[in-house]
């Protein structure tokens, strides 16, 4: 069969947009990111979100959506003093830590995720940096396994990052090109730490942060503390217990620490 | 059509394939729009019928960039979304059956270096597109392979769109912001001040994704044909190759570069009906 020009015409157009349009309703077309990171395919973590397809158009709400940290603590380690920090969008953190000397971006962020929630990230060969404020909150944690510590020692850095978010130029880069790991863990801290009240708002990584030991908010829960981002509340609600009750001895507790 | 030394030939014709021009101006325009709402859309001023999509979604060289990341983790390749592994199966199922008309007809790089070929064509009239040595030439046409290797490798180690700083096609429809790198300004600046001297340079020795379609042109279900009986070796179809394969001296084009634009053919400069043509059958 010859074809001319005219038919191949068609032929083109048909196959293209009706390509187009059959994918699209197979739910194939997507030409915009889902803001849901795709789940991984097998292993022990099949199904469950994964950080390395963290995309850098991503706020910081949107990670929390997918994975359950707050964007406060996101904020708080990538030291991003947006007023919103949920609205904040991941790929910013280039610009952001431009004149540092070090690429701290989406891989940094998807590094902390995976790290914080415990999920499999392969760091194989590749050199992700964290500024040291993140490093700091995930040392908090007391869930890292040797090789991760081992890998955050390489690559944490002490950075300011140049630009704050709205724009203003901070008094100057700071960079140091030493592991700024130090053993003793500081946490991490919601927006809320300068308060030292227990609120339906406060995250564990708060009540560290202010000075209570682990040790003691351990015993007022009964159970190995959670995650640092997760609020007070809804460990309460998730495991059955008085919020109420335990935010009174928590309040006790931070009371005790708080500065006078 | 009329008989002339017993040869059918035609008097009046197209010298060229004008509905392959109105597809090229269709599919510019297309994608020129499109970058554009993507502009207005980060502003919140987005044109609400037109799609809005980033040009990374709508470039099906994405989907390949992907493949080894997709097929080893079931993840894309950032800022690639699954729109261009869609386009991506769609254009090489078309090379498969026509051969690279993705090049030849939708590419608006490829549009663009023709239209700035034309003021070659003028300058440098039978001169144009034949200043490379031959042999160097021939060396050059495989390079596009070894971009494309070097692509398929970085995107695979790195995660990421590396080709992006050096892609003349991203910077086309993107000159206006601050996402592009300049060195992918330089190359297509480079490639357009080519065209001048060279048809379509980028696609003849750089182009990645064209090196992927072009390898269909071996086994293709249509191909250029030429009919030995009937032709009477004018050398018409050679001269009129934007890709200067040698039509009159293949009986089938089966060459790496053609992009099935069928400019060659009966249709449009083979002066003898049914002699260069598009087909999946046979001919004598
Ligand atoms: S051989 Fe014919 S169809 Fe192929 S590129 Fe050359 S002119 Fe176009």
């Amino acid at each position: 069969m010859n074809l001319t020009s005219k038919p191949l015409a068609v032929i083109i157009f048909v196959f293209m947009f009706g390509g187009i349009a059959l994918t699209s309703a197979l739910g194939w077309w997507q030409t915009e990111s889902t803001k849901e990171p795709a789940a991984y395919t097998e292993g022990e973590f099949a199904g469950q979100a994964n950080p390395a397809d963290i995309r850098g158009s991503y706020t910081f709400g949107d990670v929390a959506n997918s994975f359950n940290i707050a964007p406060e603590i996101l904020a708080q380690a990538f030291q991003v003093t947006d007023p919103e920090p949920a609205t904040f969008a991941v790929k910013n953190l280039e610009t952001m830590y431009l004149d540092s000397g070090y690429e701290i971006g989406t891989n940094s962020v998807r590094l902390f995720v995976a790290f914080s929630l415990g999920l499999p990230f392969d760091t194989t060969g590749q050199e992700i940096y964290l500024p040291k404020t993140a490093t700091e909150i995930l040392l908090a944690q007391n869930t890292l396994a040797p090789e991760q510590i081992a890998y955050l020692e390489s690559y944490t850095v002490d950075v300011k990052p140049a630009t704050t978010t709205e724009g203003e130029v901070a008094p100057a880069p700071q960079a140091e090109s030493t592991p700024a790991v130090e053993s003793a863990p500081t946490a991490a801290t919601s927006s809320e730490e300068s308060e030292y009240v227990v609120k339906g708002k406060t995250i564990f990584g708060d009540l560290t942060g202010w000075g209570v030991p682990q040790t003691v908010i351990e015993q007022i829960i009964g159970a190995p503390m959670p995650n640092p981002a997760m609020t007070v509340k809804d460990y309460a609600s998730a495991n059955g217990l008085d919020f109420e009750a335990i935010k009174t001895q928590l309040q006790a507790e931070v009371d005790k620490v708080k500065p006078k | 059509m009329v008989n002339l030394f017993g040869k059918r030939i035609r008097l009046f014709r197209p010298r060229s394939i004008w509905v392959r021009r109105i597809v090229q101006w269709f599919f510019f325009l297309l994608i020129a729009a499109i970058a554009i709402n993507h502009t207005l859309a980060e502003s919140g001023a987005a044109i609400p019928i037109l799609s809005s999509a980033s040009l990374h979604a709508v470039c099906p060289f994405g989907g390949v960039e992907t493949l080894y990341t997709f097929l080893s983790s079931g993840l894309l390749v950032k800022k690639v979304h699954d729109a261009s592994l869609v386009l991506a199966g769609l254009s090489i199922l078309l090379a498969i059956f026509f051969g690279p008309v993705f090049c030849g007809w939708v590419c608006p790089l490829g549009t663009i270096q023709e239209w700035v070929g034309k003021l070659g064509h003028k300058f440098f009239k039978k001169r144009y597109n034949h200043f490379v040595p031959t042999k160097l030439d021939n060396i050059l046409r495989y390079a596009r392979y070894g971009i494309l290797i070097w692509v398929l490798y970085v995107t695979a180690t790195s995660g990421s769109l590396v080709f992006e700083a050096y892609d003349p096609y991203f910077a086309l429809f993107n000159f206006w912001s601050t996402e592009v790198a300049p060195t992918a300004i330089l190359i297509l600046g480079v490639t357009l001040l080519l065209s001048v001297f060279v048809e379509r340079p980028w696609c003849k020795y750089a182009c990645p994704y064209g090196a992927v379609l072009g390898v269909t042109n071996l086994f293709r279900v249509f191909s250029i044909k030429r009919v030995e009986s009937t032709c009477k070796a004018d050398g018409a179809c050679s001269i009129m190759c934007p890709m200067n394969i040698p039509v009159d001296s293949v009986k089938v084009v089966r060459d790496h570069q053609c992009i099935s634009c069928l400019e060659c053919t009966s249709e449009a400069i083979c002066p003898v009906a049914s002699t260069v043509v598009f087909t999946n059958g046979s001919v004598k």
